[in-house]
């Protein structure tokens, strides 16, 4: 034992410290950028999470941010219960144009992307890949505009649903494609099938269970707002382990969790739900932890492939929804400004990302560096854009309570 | 400069205008949507006239010019249907009811027009208190002394519509045990209350000048009373029932009031006096607080009785005129809800049923629809 036992030991041992800096230097630059640039805070919670990360300071290291991990799949996992949540499938009824516009703008940014890496000579399945990643908006940006802006409107609406929905598409087209892959290295032809019908419908009937359980126990603990929600929190928390425990899509199961429990919501018990600041904080720790395990290291090599890619994207979704502006009862004006809020693209490409390169180790580096590159751009244009596109469709609120 | 020159025209013709809600079909708050709204609307021919109001969750629709109930049905019924398929493509659900059951005023947004912003600066938080939705009706008058003759006349009556009509008994997530919450917002206004006794359009033109010559008033958009001229329509405007759940309750309080008009006009059954107006605060109270169970006092005959029971003999002495304007069927329909009860009344059983604010809005945003 060291003769100066009674100093504090450096650097503190456990998560807990690393979770009260992240926290305090996010808030903070999240203030600041709100003040100073008149930009949407959670571009400061990023360039926290950046700063402290071990691609830049070094400050908070690979090790505890592979701690932090958890709270990561959890804070995803929220979110897109909440986008679930604020979708209403309904509408696709009342305007087919909408779900023609969500299809449309998802293939075309594929077919865009697909286009431009073979240009660039990626390996055929390899720009599949990152074009199918490509088809999803970040959905934690968009819900966390639309709450710091309090965001209401068509433009507002259109990004949510189309966001909600591209992300499930994303996810369907990749692990078909991964099953593909299967297929290449194993000649297996069971899991081409089975393996996105396993995923798939098992993550729709888990979800469905939790839909139905959730609102069994709201119906049991009565309107009494508080326990409500922790009820429905700890439910979240529940669904993202047993997602990752049956080896099925975390984005699918509580996207359709969300979905499901507000469709099946007849008498309306489940909508005043709000998750305020816990929910805050779990926005701040997702974008902080996202943002400092980015490897900002990969951007120099990826960099031109990854703008390539965030161009053909922007152009295949810009066309999908202008196109069908006029029948789905959009101006173009509000249209492209739509097209705009598409643009970010985070979390869930990570996801899928990662998912993918778990599954198929030696496709990982190739696809990372053309995809985080992409991602690392887009972690600040996305949301800036974004916002400009809230702004100016006249969806924000601007008497400077936000 | 506006002129106050009254422009005649045909004797007891109809017209609507509605304020409605737009709300969200989430947790069916009031939304940001009125100028989504409009753009599609606008694109094709549609009937009648739809604006903007002053807060974004808000759209006033107004008919056209009608000397008979069955053709404002049947217009009211044809731009509901318009409102409803645009509203169905935006995702946005369209309203009656007097109040937002549980809006939170500070919420609200103003519509962006130099007007708007100019109320919401001088009147502050009264303005966005001011999310109240009613219905106002149009009744053609011959000339001003006529129309002043009428205004004053119909005071009397003001307390049946009032009770008629009533949808808001929730206002900002309470039930406020008024049947009518909205009128209380429209008191706060300076210029709210009824217009100063005058029956010559002299007088009235006098005293109008008066007002906008000391700055008080710059025109008759600035009063708030609970019936105004309307000299360029050649109008009284009778403004005192919330907009009701349906276009065929509308209507039918319009019929109502045309029928009403008609016995007043012709047979001048009451004396026309400031003394009329002795009771009339105590008499509009019981009507907001009450609905049809108030009691009205009328201080020249001393009769003292429900609102029920007025409304009852008031349809008995204007049955003659309802036949003249083929209104019988109208008039019907006010007996039954004297009897049945009104929307505040439907309202309340509709959230002991459901028992959540959110759920009620939705289930009058479906009867707006006449589904149900």
């Amino acid at each position: 034992m060291s003769e100066l036992f009674f100093l504090p030991s450096w650097p503190p041992a456990g998560a807990i410290p690393w979770y009260a800096l992240l926290l305090l230097a996010a808030a903070i630059a999240g203030e600041l950028t709100r003040r100073w640039l008149r930009l949407p805070r959670l571009l400061g919670w990023i360039a926290a999470g950046v700063l402290l990360g071990p691609h830049a300071t070094g400050l908070i290291d690979a090790a505890t941010l592979g701690g932090m991990r958890g709270i990561l799949d959890v804070a995803v996992g929220f979110v897109l219960f909440e986008l679930g949540q604020r979708v209403d499938l309904g509408w696709l009824r009342r305007n087919p144009s909408l779900l023609a516009t969500s299809v449309l703008e998802s293939a075309l940014a594929f077919a865009a992307i697909f286009v431009v890496l073979l240009a660039l000579e990626a390996r055929p399945l390899f720009a599949a890949l990152a074009a199918a990643i490509g088809i999803a908006t970040g959905p934690a940006v968009v819900l966390s505009l639309t709450r710091e802006l309090r965001a209401q409107g068509q433009v507002t609406e259109r990004m949510l649903l189309l966001t909600s929905l591209n992300c499930v598409y994303a996810f369907i087209t990749v692990s078909m494609l991964v099953a593909w892959l299967h297929h290449e290295y194993s000649g297996e032809w069971l899991s081409i099938l089975s393996h996105p019908l396993y995923l798939i419908v098992g993550s729709l009937l888990l979800a469905l269970a939790f839909a139905l359980a959730t609102l069994g126990l709201l119906a049991l603990l009565g309107r009494r707002e508080d326990a409500q929600f922790i009820a429905v929190l700890a439910l979240v928390v529940a669904a993202v382990y047993a997602a990752s425990l049956l080896k099925l899509s975390g984005v699918l199961v509580l996207l359709g969790y969300g979905v499901m429990a507000r469709a099946f919501d007849v008498k309306r018990r489940f909508v005043s739900l709000a998750f305020g600041r816990l929910g805050q904080i779990l926005f701040i720790l997702l974008f902080a932890i996202t943002a400092a395990s980015l490897d900002i290291g990969l951007l120099p090599a990826g960099a031109l492939a990854g703008a390539a890619l965030i161009a053909a994207r922007y152009a295949g979704k810009a066309l999908g929804v202008l196109a069908l502006a006029p029948l789905s009862g959009l101006s173009m004006r509000k249209a492209s400004l739509l097209a705009l809020g598409l643009m970010p693209m985070s979390g869930v490409a990570l996801v899928l990302l990662h998912d993918t390169a778990a599954l198929f180790p030696r496709l990982g580096p190739d696809l990372s560096g053309v995809v985080v590159s992409a991602i690392v751009m887009l972690e600040v244009l996305g949301p800036a854009v974004a916002y400009f596109a809230l702004v100016r469709a006249g969806e924000a609120d601007t008497t400077g309570r936000t | 400069m506006e002129t106050l020159e009254f422009k005649p025209s045909a004797p007891l013709t109809l017209g609507v205008e509605l304020e409605l809600q737009l709300v969200n079909t989430r947790d069916c708050d009031l939304t940001r949507a009125a100028s989504d709204l409009l753009a599609l609307i606008e694109r094709r021919p549609h009937p009648g006239e739809i604006k903007p109001e002053i807060t974004e969750s808000m759209i006033e629709v107004s008919t056209g010019i009608h000397a008979r109930y069955a053709a404002l049905l049947a217009e009211l019924r044809a731009i509901r249907g318009a409102l409803v398929a645009a509203s169905d493509r935006l995702n946005v659900c369209v309203a009656g009811g007097g109040a937002h059951p549980f809006q939170h005023w500070s919420e609200r947004r103003i519509f962006d027009r130099p007007r708007f912003q100019n109320l919401s600066q001088l009147y502050g938080y009264l303005a966005k208190q001011f999310t109240v939705f009613g219905q106002h009706i149009h009744i053609g008058c011959p000339d001003g002394d006529d129309a002043l003759y009428l205004l004053h006349a119909m005071a009397r009556y003001v307390p049946q519509l009032i009770a008629l009509s009533a949808s808001s008994p929730y206002y900002q997530g309470v039930d406020t045990a008024f049947d009518s919450s909205r009128l209380n917002a429209v008191f706060a206004f300076p210029l709210s209350g009824r217009a100063p006794f005058s029956l010559k359009w002299g007088e009235f033109t006098a005293y109008f000048e008066r007002m906008r010559a000391s700055g008080i008033v710059e025109s008759m958009k600035d009063f708030y009373w609970d019936i105004r001229p309307k000299p360029e329509y050649g109008t009284i405007e009778i403004r005192v029932c919330d907009t009701p759940l349906t276009v065929e309750k509308a209507a039918v309080l319009a019929g109502y009031a045309q029928a009403l008009c008609r016995w007043l006009l012709v047979e001048r059954p009451n004396r026309v006096s400031e003394e009329g107006y002795l009771a009339y605060t105590f008499n509009r109270f019981q009507a907001c607080r009450f609905g049809l169970e108030g009691e009205v006092v009328d201080t020249a005959s001393g009769v003292r009785r429900s609102i029920l029971e007025d409304i009852l003999v008031t349809l008995d002495a204007i049955d003659v005129h309802a036949r003249e304007l083929e209104c019988e069927e109208p008039l019907e329909r006010v007996a039954r809800i004297a009897r049945e009860g009104n929307d505040a009344r439907w309202m309340r059983e509709a959230f002991a049923d459901g028992g959540s604010l959110p759920d009620l809005v939705w289930l009058q945003s479906r009867r707006f629809r006449g589904s149900e």
